[in-house]
């Protein structure tokens, strides 16, 4: 009798304690910018961090986010954002695209976008047209993808490098489609004969994990390329590639590199032999969208990001500068002028 | 009547204090990983004062995102249970899959494929429900039946290869949930499945004829499935209690060579167990399809059929009990979502509530030791089979 009077007691001083709550500030000026992401987490060192940081760092918006565990959390983090007041709901990557539009009609004072997708509203037949308030922002990724390819082509001791993704989405294969072309355009060029695994345009078939979040499984792949001879590997599918930069950075077998956000200030370990990254700039396009909604000039006009607009790019070489040759250096950007110019086509 | 009041008393004692537990180091955790706490470290009473308020916002929000928010009433007092009826429709399928691995608890049997029998319930009912044009009831109907076929054949295959070759239902399950895992990724890929004019893996949407009745309007996602999934819970007591057949599994789970001599066939029950505990669990992926997802795609089967057995083992393998620890996830789920939001609490940190709630009562000598509690009646603890069972 005495012990459960004493825990009733203890009970009841934590309900005093934790019954305190303080009252988060407000800001007026600023317009609320809620973040619904797609699974794998906020600190994913790719996609969703990278829309999270550039929300984040708006100087027009307070931002906040909702991480889904998994597609059944997308509808009810959306909802729970126009519950909120939220002025700009921006969903972070294709997957959520539908349940976007959804709301978006349903509310039709708000403003959305979406990363990733064009956020028509289509039926059953894809027969689409597009929604006044929802903005897609879409990334042209193989032209800088084009450049990595082209660079490792010129990097590579063995003749080969490899490339791989999470799962077989068009935003990972434009990735790869990219890669590739790169490297053949430095075969055509050359005259040489680099190879890539992991991937085949044509044929639209290469090597995945099946999901964004087995980072062992991706590891048994890089291991396997490495074995395979590749000296240099690009997994696409966010924070997959972690466990094998951070290996990789004691063997330096191969060269990694990343892509979405520029690893080299991200990756916690194997920054000696990240080459670089593919960077997809989806904090930037959510920047300006929430400058457009704070300014009262939004509209649902599709966003490609390019070279040209800065929307994609090719990040520094960072630790790795000095490894790679000048005349190299400069034909990668002599080759992004080409591509910017429309004078070198990329895409097939 | 006093007797089953202290029973009831005695079965929720241990879940409860393993609750209360895992609750007060959640709240330790809350509080050392917010920075504008552990800044205040230097002065004893503003850091008690300020971890308090941050655990007890925390919670507060976790309160308010599953069962009641008053901002949300805006209109009227009803609007503000929005989170519970999200807590519900988060709650419907984990019955489900928790009944599934429930049951083969009591027949001895470790159901671990809950999740790979959720796939396959969720493809039979989406491709019923995308494919024909049916009349409403049978429509849902015949959507839900394709479903529970399909997992309840999954299902089955366990349970038919254990009793035939002595294959081990561990093993079985876990593999065939790797083989459902990819099968789905493939099927999405065929042209049968494949939306039209999408590239990515989505099924097209369910026709609306196939679609469970909403309970509380267009505003609210709450649907007809919590209802099935209750009565599901209903079946397997009364399939448990109430049947020669229930009887025989629960021989079996006691102790399988006694059953085998007093003229029980054990192959018949594992067979028969697992293939009704595929057909719970497809149920669950049907109800999932045809209530709140309406679309197939890879990642419809969530967590579920491996929260599953957390669940179960939460609910002590009871029908009643599964049905309240589901509720429970559903509501740490559902809650979660506001935490985040509003404190800035991960929704790691929900999980981790999870974990710690299982590590309780996964270890009751432990929870028993700390609050010096009596030694619980044998009866009441949860058997499962070793590699020869």
């Amino acid at each position: 009798m005495k012990k459960s009077l004493k825990l009733i007691a203890v009970a009841a001083s934590l309900t005093l304690i934790t019954g305190v709550s303080v009252a988060p500030s407000a800001q007026a000026a600023k317009i609320k910018l809620c973040l619904a992401l797609d699974t794998g987490g906020v600190d994913d060192r790719s996609f969703n961090q990278g829309a999270w940081d550039g929300a984040r760092t708006s100087k027009v918006a307070t931002a906040e986010y909702l991480a889904a565990a998994s597609s059944a959390d997308f509808a009810p983090n959306i909802k729970a954002f126009v519950d909120k007041g939220c002025e700009l709901i921006i969903g972070v990557g294709f997957a959520i695209s539908s349940e976007i539009v959804k709301s978006a009609k349903a509310n039709p004072k708000i403003s959305y976008a979406v990363v990733d997708d064009a956020g028509a509203d289509c039926d059953a037949n894809f027969n689409c047209k597009p929604v006044k308030n929802v903005k897609g922002l879409t990334f042209q990724t193989d032209e800088a993808a084009f450049l990595a390819g082209y660079l490792s082509a010129g990097m590579t001791k063995t003749g080969k490098v490899a490339t791989y993704g999470g799962a077989p989405y068009p935003t990972v294969t434009i990735f790869m489609d990219g890669y590739v072309r790169g490297v053949d355009y430095y075969n055509k060029v050359k005259g040489k004969k680099v190879s890539v695994l992991g991937w085949d345009t044509k044929t639209k078939t290469g090597s995945f994990v099946g999901n964004f979040t087995d980072q062992n499984a991706a590891l048994t792949l890089s291991k396997g390329f490495e074995q395979q001879g590749a000296d240099i590997i690009l997994p696409v599918g966010g924070n997959l590639g972690a466990p094998y930069a951070a290996a990789n950075d004691k063997t330096k077998k191969a060269l990694t590199i990343w892509v979405d956000s520029d690893g080299y200030g991200l990756l916690p370990a194997g920054k000696s032999t990240l080459l670089t990254t593919v960077v997809k700039e989806i904090g930037a396009s959510i920047k300006s969208v929430a400058k457009d909604v704070a300014a009262k000039k939004f509209d649902g006009s599709l966003y490609v990001g390019t070279l040209k607009n800065k929307g994609v790019s090719l990040a520094p070489y960072h630790d790795l500068s000095s490894r790679v040759p000048g005349q190299l250096k400069l034909e990668v950007r002599k080759l992004r002028d080409q591509i910017i110019a429309g004078t070198l086509k990329v895409n097939g | 009547m006093k007797n089953t009041i202290s029973r009831i008393g005695q079965s929720i004692k241990l879940p409860g204090l393993s609750f209360l537990m895992a609750f007060t180091i959640t709240g330790i955790i809350i509080a050392v990983s917010d920075e504008k706490v552990m800044n205040k470290i230097g002065s004893p009473i503003e850091f008690l004062k300020s971890a308090g308020a941050s655990v007890g916002n925390a919670y507060l929000a976790l309160f308010q995102g599953s069962i009641y928010d008053n901002r949300l009433a805006k209109s009227n007092f009803f609007e503000g249970f929005y989170p519970f009826f999200e807590t519900l429709v988060t709650a419907t399928p984990l019955i489900l899959t928790g009944l599934s691995v429930a049951l083969a608890f009591k027949s001895g049997l470790f159901n671990i494929g809950a999740q790979g029998q959720f796939i396959f319930g969720a493809i039979g009912a989406s491709y019923v429900g995308f494919r024909f044009e049916l009349p409403v009831g049978i429509h849902i109907l015949a959507a839900a039946l394709a479903g529970i076929v399909l997992a309840a054949i999954w299902g089955g295959l366990v349970g038919f290869l254990k009793a035939k070759t002595g294959a081990h239902e561990v093993i079985l399950t876990i593999m065939l949930n790797y083989i459902a895992a990819f099968f789905i990724l493939w099927l999405l890929k065929t042209k049968t499945f494949l939306r039209p004019g999408r590239i990515d893996p989505i099924a097209p949407e369910v026709a609306d004829s196939a679609k469970l009745p909403l309970l509380a309007g267009e505003n609210f996602r709450i649907h007809a499935g919590i209802f099935i999934a209750l009565a599901a819970a209903l079946f397997v007591w009364w399939l448990l209690t109430k049947t020669t057949i229930g009887y025989k599994f629960r021989a079996v789970g006691a102790n399988s060579q006694a059953a085998r001599t007093a003229g029980i066939s054990v192959p018949f029950v594992i067979t028969s167990t697992m293939m009704i505990c595929g057909a719970l669990a497809g149920l669950g992926g049907a109800v999932h399809v045809l209530g709140s997802e309406h679309a197939l795609n890879t990642d419809v089967a969530g967590s579920f059929g491996f929260d599953a057995i957390t669940v179960a083992l939460l609910g002590r393998a009871q029908p009643l009990g599964t049905v309240f620890a589901a509720l429970l996830f559903g509501a740490l789920h559902t809650g979660g979502r506001m935490m985040q939001s509003n404190t800035g609490v991960p929704l790691d940190i929900v999980v981790v509530t999870q974990g710690l709630i299982v590590l309780f009562i996964a270890a009751p000598m432990f929870v028993r030791y700390i609050f010096r509690l009596k030694k619980l009646n044998a009866s009441t603890s949860l058997t499962s089979k070793g590699w020869n069972g």
